[in-house]
Parts: C-alpha cells; sequence; structure tokens
C-alpha cells in the first residue's frame, strides 16, 4: 500500500500484554551471557535499502538497530535519554536545540563521531537526492546545523518542534559514517557504515545480510543491559517471505529467532517449550480504515459513526486473529506517549444506535436489496484494497460488511493493483482507505488529521491526510502542542486531539500493529529496542 | 559420415553451410522475439495505472517529500514522454546497458548476475532430475503388458498435471515441517535444493515420461531388439544399451520446451522456498513495478529460452539429415 500503510517506527513500550510475562520466563531460564557464536534470525520483508535514511520502511529500521546508534535514546516511559549525544538545551522559542556529543565515539570505518557527523547525518535526511520518505518527511521543519566545536552541534528549524528529539531516537534516524555517506546512494545503501554494536558486512539479496560484531563498541544506550561489545559474534539475518516456512524453521532450530510470528502459529509456538514469544505494540496510529470527508456518505459525522457502530470488529478479530490481536479503538496506539485509554470504547459495537443515527441523518428508505437509501441513492461506501493487503485483513473487512449490511450499509471491497490504489487515493474516489502509522510520538495526529497534509505531497497526489478532515481549531491544537516541551501541557494538547478526532469518528480503527518475535530455545536476552517496538540483538546471546 | 574422396562439392560443407543459413535466420528471429519481449513488457508495465515514482519511493511506507518524488522523477527519466522513454530505453539495450532497478538500487545486469546462478542451478538440478524420474519409469514398465503400462501411464499424466504450487507446499509439509529431512528454507546448500528440484522435477517428467514411452514401446518392437535379444543380452541391457537410444529424440526435443517451463515453475517454486534467484526476483519486481528489473528478467529468460530452441533444433538437424533434406 503506497499511502496509508505508512512509516513506521515503533515505540513500543509497554511491551505487551502475553510480550512481558513471556520475556521474564525467558530472562529467568537464561544463565550468564556467552560470548561468541552465531544468530540466525529469520524476517520476512527484505529491505530495498540497507541505509534507513532511503526510503525508509520498516524492514530497514529493524536491520539498522542492530549496526547503528542515535543522538538520543528513548526508554519504556518515553522518556528521552542520551546516547551519543550526553545533553542537550533547548532555546526558548523552541528553534534551537544544542547537541553535547559523548567524544569517545568512533565508526566502524575508522571515522571519529563528532558534529560535523551530526550535520552530515541531518543534511544528508534532508536532502531531497536521499529520497528520504520517512527521516526526511519527520524533519520538514529542519533549517541548518552549525558546528560550534568539534563537539558540539546546533541545530536550526524553521517551527517550533517539541517531537524533534522523540524522532531523533527512531532508528530511520540513526547517525552513520560521514565519509560513508559521500559515496553514492546506492554504494551507502549496500554497505552502510555505522558505530553500533554491529557492522554489515555482506548483503546476499534475497538471501540474508551477515553483520558481525563490533569489537570497539563501548557506548551503549542507557537502555541496554550491558555496556562493551555485543555477546554474539555473528549474526546471520535471513529472509524467508512465507509465515509458514518461516514457523517451520524456527521449530525445527534452523534458525533462533524469527520475525512476524503468524497469528495461527501463537498457540502452538506457546504450547512448544522450545519456542517463547514476544509480543509488543508499536506506537502511533493503530491500524484502520480512514473516511473521506470530502464526499457523501461520509461527509457526515452521524453516518460515520453509524458505519463504525454497525461494524462488529471485536468479532473479525476473534474470527480472523484467533483472538491474538485486541481490539484499538482510540486514534493512538496505548505505546504512544500520552495516550489516553478514554477513547477506547467510544467505536464499541453498538448496531442499535446505528440504526437511530442513520434514521436522523435521513437514510430512511430501503431497496429492494434491504439496504437504505436516501432520495434515491443507496447508502453505500467503497474501500479501497490493494494488491499486497495481507489476505488476513481482507477477511477481517469482509467480516465488517457482513455486519454493515445488516445496519442496511452496502460495503464495496474494490480490489485492484497498489498502483491503483495510490492513484484513486490520489483523486480522493475512495470512501474508506486502510493504512496505519507507527511513530513514537502523538505527533502522527497532525501528520494524519491536520490540513497542512491535505494537500497533496507532491506531483503524485499522494497526501498523507487520508480523510480530507481540515479544522482550523484542531490544527492550532496540534500546532501549540508542538510549541511547548512543557510535559503536562503536551499532554493536556494530545488529550485534546485524541478527544476531538474520536468525536468526529474519523477513522474505524481496528487493531494496533504489533512486532511479534518467536525465541528458539538456543536464543537469550533478545529485546525489543524500548523506543521503537524493534528487535535489538545488542543484549543477545545463543547457547547451541 | 562420408569418408569417401572428396568430389567436386563437398556433401559435408554443403551440409554445415546450409545448417549455418539455419542458424543465421533461426538467429534472427530470435532477435526479433527479444524486441517484441522487451516493448510488451515495456507498455505493459508503462500502461498500468498509477505512478511509477511513487513505487519508488519506499513503497508500502512512504512518506516522500514533493522535492524527493521531484528528484526521483527526474533521475529515473520519468519526466519525458512515453515514447521519448522508450526510444531511449531500446538505445541503451542495444548497448547492453539494461538500467538501474528501481527497487534495488542496483544495476539490473548485477541483479541478474547475483540471482541467475541460483535459478540455473535449480533448473538444471530440476531437468536432470526429471530426466533421471523419466529413465527409471520408462525404460522399466515400457512394454510390459497392459496393466505395469497402464498404471505407470496413469502415474505420468497425474504428474504432469500437478501444479508447481501445489506440489511445492505437501513436499514442504511432509519433508520439511513433518519429517524433518530437508531444510524448509534457503538456497545455500545441496540439502535445500532438493525439495525445490523436485517440485519442479516431477511434473515435467510426467511431460516426458508420456512421449518417451510411446516412442520406447514402439522401438521395442522393432527386429533390431529380437536380434540384440537372440544375441543373448539380458532384458535390461536391451533396453538401455539399444532401445533406448532410438527413443529418446522426442524426449530431447521436449527439453527445450522444458527450459520455458522450468524458469516460469522456478518462479513459484523460489518464493514457496524461500530461494534467491531471478523466478522471485521477478515477482517482487513486478509487485514493486520495478520496470528495468521486470524488462530485464524478461529479456534473459527469453533469450535462454530461444536460445535453447535454436539448439535443440540444429541438434536435431545435424543428428536426422533426413529433416534437413526435407526443409531445403
Amino acid at each position: 500500500m503506497n499511502s496509508p500503510i505508512l512509516p513506521l517506527i515503533p515505540l513500543c513500550a509497554a511491551l505487551a500484554l502475553l510480550g512481558c510475562e513471556k520475556a521474564e520466563q525467558h530472562s529467568a531460564q537464561s544463565t550468564t551471557p556467552q560470548q561468541g557464536g552465531t544468530l540466525v534470525y529469520a524476517t520476512d520483508r527484505e529491505p530495498t535499502c540497507l541505509d534507513p535514511h532511503v526510503a525508509g520502511d520498516m524492514p530497514q529500521v529493524f536491520v539498522a538497530q542492530q549496526y547503528l546508534d542515535s543522538l538520543v535514546s528513548m526508554d519504556s516511559q518515553g522518556q528521552i535519554g542520551p546516547w551519543l549525544a550526553t545533553r542537550w538545551e533547548v532555546s526558548p522559542d523552541g528553534l534551537r536545540y544544542t547537541f553535547h556529543l559523548r567524544r569517545d565515539v568512533h565508526f566502524t570505518d575508522g571515522t571519529p563521531f563528532n558534529a560535523e557527523a551530526v550535520k552530515a547525518n541531518l543534511d544528508h535526511m534532508a536532502n531531497p537526492k536521499t529520497q528520504s520518505s520517512t527521516a526526511g518527511g519527520y524533519i520538514r521543519q529542519y533549517r541548518a546545523t552549525k558546528v560550534i566545536d568539534p563537539y558540539t552541534a546546533e541545530v536550526t528549524l524553521a517551527t517550533p518542534y517539541a517531537a524533534f528529539l522523540e524522532v531523533l531516537a527512531q532508528g530511520f534516524l540513526g547517525i552513520q559514517s560521514p565519509t560513508a555517506l559521500l559515496r553514492s546512494r546506492d554504494q551507502n545503501c549496500e554497505s552502510p557504515v555505522g558505530s553500533g554494536p554491529f557492522k554489515v558486512v555482506r548483503w546476499d539479496r534475497q538471501n540474508q545480510v551477515e553483520l558481525v560484531r563490533n569489537p570497539d563498541y563501548n557506548w551503549a544506550p542507557p537502555t541496554a543491559q550491558h555496556q562493551g561489545p555485543a555477546y554474539v559474534e555473528r549474526i546471520v539475518w535471513k529472509f524467508i517471505q512465507e509465515p509458514s516456512v518461516r514457523f517451520a524453521s524456527l521449530q525445527a532450530g534452523e534458525v533462533d529467532v524469527i520475525e512476524a510470528l503468524p497469528p495461527e502459529s501463537h498457540e502452538a509456538a506457546r504450547r512448544n517449550p522450545d519456542v517463547d514469544l514476544i509480543i509488543a505494540q508499536p506506537p502511533g496510529n493503530p491500524t484502520n480504515g480512514t473516511f473521506n470527508l470530502r464526499r457523501a456518505p461520509f461527509d457526515d459525522t452521524r453516518v460515520r459513526e453509524a458505519f463504525v457502530r454497525s461494524a462488529d470488529v471485536e468479532g473479525a478479530l476473534k474470527s480472523v486473529y484467533f483472538g491474538e490481536f485486541p481490539r484499538a479503538g482510540g486514534p493512538l496506539s496505548m505505546a504512544t506517549p500520552f495516550y489516553s485509554g478514554d477513547f477506547e470504547h467510544s467505536q464499541d459495537y453498538d448496531p442499535a444506535r446505528a440504526a437511530k443515527l442513520l434514521d436522523e441523518a435521513g437514510w430512511t428508505g430501503r431497496d429492494s436489496e434491504g439496504y437504505r437509501t436516501r432520495n434515491g441513492q443507496r447508502l453505500r461506501a467503497v474501500v479501497l484494497i490493494g494488491a499486497r493487503t495481507p489476505p488476513s485483513e481482507l477477511t477481517l473487512w469482509e467480516q465488517v460488511q457482513a455486519t454493515t449490511r445488516q445496519a442496511g450499509l452496502e460495503l464495496v471491497l474494490d480490489q485492484m493493483s497498489d498502483a491503483q490504489v495510490t492513484a484513486r487515493q490520489a483523486a480522493w474516489d475512495y470512501d474508506i482507505r486502510i493504512g496505519y502509522w507507527n511513530t513514537n510520538t502523538p505527533d502522527v495526529l497532525r501528520i494524519i488529521f491536520t490540513s497542512a497534509f491535505v494537500q497533496p505531497a507532491g506531483v503524485g497526489g499522494y497526501h498523507q491526510n487520508s480523510s480530507g478532515y481540515a479544522d482550523p481549531g484542531y490544527d492550532a491544537l496540534l500546532d501549540s502542542a508542538l510549541a511547548t516541551q512543557d510535559a503536562e501541557q503536551r499532554r493536556q494538547h494530545y488529550f485534546k486531539a485524541q478527544q476531538q478526532a474520536a468525536a468526529h469518528y474519523l477513522q474505524l480503527t481496528t487493531y494496533p500493529q504489533s512486532t511479534r518475535l518467536g525465541i528458539y530455545k538456543t536464543a537469550h536476552g533478545v529485546r525489543l529496542e524500548p523506543s521503537l517496538a524493534v528487535t535489538y540483538l545488542y543484549d543477545a546471546w545463543v547457547n547451541k | 559420415m562420408s569418408t569417401t574422396t572428396p568430389a567436386v562439392i563437398d556433401p559435408r560443407r554443403e551440409r554445415l553451410v546450409a545448417l549455418g543459413r539455419r542458424a543465421a535466420i533461426r538467429l534472427g528471429g530470435g532477435v526479433l522475439v527479444l524486441w517484441a519481449v522487451a516493448t510488451l513488457t515495456f507498455f505493459a508495465l508503462r500502461l498500468m495505472p498509477g505512478d511509477p515514482v511513487l513505487a519508488i519511493l519506499g513503497g508500502p511506507s512512504a512518506n516522500p517529500t514533493p522535492e524527493a518524488i521531484e528528484a526521483a522523477r527526474v533521475e529515473f527519466g520519468l519526466d519525458k514522454p512515453l515514447a521519448v522513454q522508450y526510444l531511449f530505453y531500446l538505445g541503451r539495450l542495444l548497448q547492453g546497458d539494461l538500467g538501474v532497478s528501481y527497487s534495488q538500487h542496483l544495476p539490473v545486469t548485477r541483479v541478474l548476475v547475483e540471482q541467475g546462478g541460483a535459478t540455473l542451478e535449480l533448473t538444471i538440478a530440476a531437468l536432470a532430475l526429471a530426466w533421471l524420474l523419466v529413465l527409471l519409469l520408462t525404460v522399466v514398465t515400457a512394454g510390459r503388458g497392459r496393466v505395469v503400462g497402464g498404471i505407470a501411464s496413469l502415474a505420468e499424466t497425474l504428474s504432469a498435471a500437478l501444479p508447481h504450487f501445489w506440489l511445492g507446499v505437501v513436499l514442504l509439509a511432509v519433508f520439511a515441517f513433518g519429517l524433518r529431512w530437508f531444510p524448509p528454507a534457503g538456497s545455500d546448500s545441496v540439502a535445500s535444493l532438493v525439495l525445490p528440484a523436485f517440485s519442479l522435477a516431477i511434473p515435467l517428467a510426467g511431460f516426458i515420461a508420456q512421449v518417451t514411452r510411446e516412442s520406447l514401446e514402439l522401438t521395442l518392437e522393432q527386429p533390431f531388439v529380437l536380434t540384440a535379444r537372440t544375441r543373448g543380452l539380458s532384458d535390461l541391457a536391451v533396453r538401455f544399451r539399444h532401445a533406448l537410444r532410438h527413443a529418446l529424440l522426442p524426449g530431447v526435443s521436449l527439453s527445450g520446451w522444458a527450459i520455458g517451463a522450468l524458469i516460469s515453475g522456478a518462479v513459484v517454486c523460489e518464493v514457496i522456498f524461500s530461494r534467491k534467484g531471478i523466478g522471485r526476483q521477478l515477482y517482487q519486481a513486478v509487485q514493486a513495478q520495478d520496470m528495468p528489473l521486470v524488462i530485464g528478467i524478461s529479456l534473459v529468460v527469453a533469450a535462454g529460452y530461444v536460445l535453447a530452441n535454436i539448439l535443440v533444433d540444429l541438434l536435431y538437424q545435424w543428428i536426422d539429415p533426413r529433416q534437413q533434406e526435407a526443409a531445403a
């Protein structure tokens, strides 16, 4: 899905439900960390470029987290801490960030880390030639970096951006060797260089990426569980696309860790004494169908709420995902900083209320097939389904279709190529767009719902606010949330923003995104990076 | 064959010239086929709705800035009219430049070099395995009466009808998930080659065995077979040493076609068994609307197919001069 299924940056955190409990069990059974050995990791999607600045898709950040360090870190409470920057000051107007840097860090190609490196990295992300979708998109406010002295960098922004430190903690904005960045983009895609616990040695396309331990590593973030070099000598990062094959490889012990454990295998994984699970929700905007407010029938809040109330999402999740995926009811995922639980039930199934709302909105007639009509028009909504939509997602919407039908609403699942989806989206020719947006800041509410993002982002006609919602009051609310560094004020602003988004029924939210790892008994200490629900193998070791 | 003194016109030389002419004509036809493949793929992909720039920029999770979109558009020449893009493209093709893959950020030729080996390995293994199965099945069972022949023939028809994806999944379920004899995924070891090779070879063996059986049964009725038997040769020796040679030709010519079929089957097998190779690469390139890569792979596959068929054709001419006379 070219669009709304979007950037993705997990912050994780409240690790999950079953996750925490399982993870504890795991650390209990493991003894002391062992040095050396090879950890084999298998995931579903292969990145198209290993440099996470370029484009910016989830598979890139999963690899990047192993070989890159970030300027700042984020802990599981959403608090920003030091990493490559030891401390920083923010100017009162929120436009200047002065970072004081560690002096003992060097990249794996020998280049020292300093203020010039910070400048080279931020410039690289902001440079259109990098074609950075995610990192570049998150620092649109970036103006310039001034090197005050070798270990002090001053970053200037165009407008106040309180979420700046949060996005800097994401692996997408990881710091690379400025020497390596001087090479062509395509060279850097293949063999990027960082200062992290591992370094990329070889990328055998469609097969695996090999990483080896960085023996000099001595600058782990405060969120890490040890200091010094990583425990495992080597990581083999394999690509196994088929979910059942990936899970079978784990059960056979051919691989030590798998990512994107299929929901149908969760039960089998729990019953298998050789396998542990880690399941965590990344922060951001949960998986959803966003309503197009620019045309009937969803230009009417009552019809939007009626649609939401007539869709039995809980029932659908139970049958499609075997109860493994919880319902997401509010505009933010639970793991997002400043998330409020108050809106979790604003989308509960309530067919009686749906019927009442549709009557009020004037959809009182019925046609021969039993659908509601108004002025001879059938109550009908079209959801675009791109070719890469997972089959389970499609089944979920089929279930929604079956329940909204009972309310007299015809839901059309329009299947087409991903390119067609993008074109239809650009032309606002849809009623519902399926998507999600993972990011570790509630500022996502600005990207997906404010009027600045209704405009096409480029000549392709792509727009991030696929609802078309444009409310000056809401825009001002999100801007003022960025203008203050005060946590309590930010909380209040973001609470109001969640309240307004929920009350206007801009989306049918379905389930939170999740990072799901299966871990074989040979691997220990595997964790998710606390600021992003991304695999972090620095503290891991193998026992074979 | 002619070892007599040279006449005014050396028949051997004449034959070579005729063969050369035929090869030239076939090669010319092959080039036309390749041009048609390049053109069709180009327009089919460009006429698909949607903007390739968004496909280039990060695919499923893109959040591109207007500047990034514009930069990509200029970089890949997508700001020019379609006809101009086509001519540029053909010009570069003639120079052997297949362009740069959008989705891999690599020259297409390098992708082909890196991925081609694995697919070649798989197709050759499958072809060899298919012939092994054919020989085992047909030589042993041909001409053994109605019941044996009928059962074997039924088995051949059935296996020829098996779809690769179904067979692949069944082999995985039984031998990788269930018995755990072979790894379910990967492309690094011989063990990981076994299941994909079988899933390609079994249907192909079904096809080849059908024609080979028929010609073998005809051969076994020939008088020279009886002669061989009267010399006291064992049954298997007669079948392998004498009858088989005559019966192989139809199967050999089918193998030329099989190379094309194997490559299309490789797309499915490489996806199911998570193997590297140009088949899986093609599948991903189509999804990502990565035009240079799709065209590059299509051209290489088409070239391989054309070349294999030309070779089989010429081989035939050489082996069986009667056909040449008929053609002349």
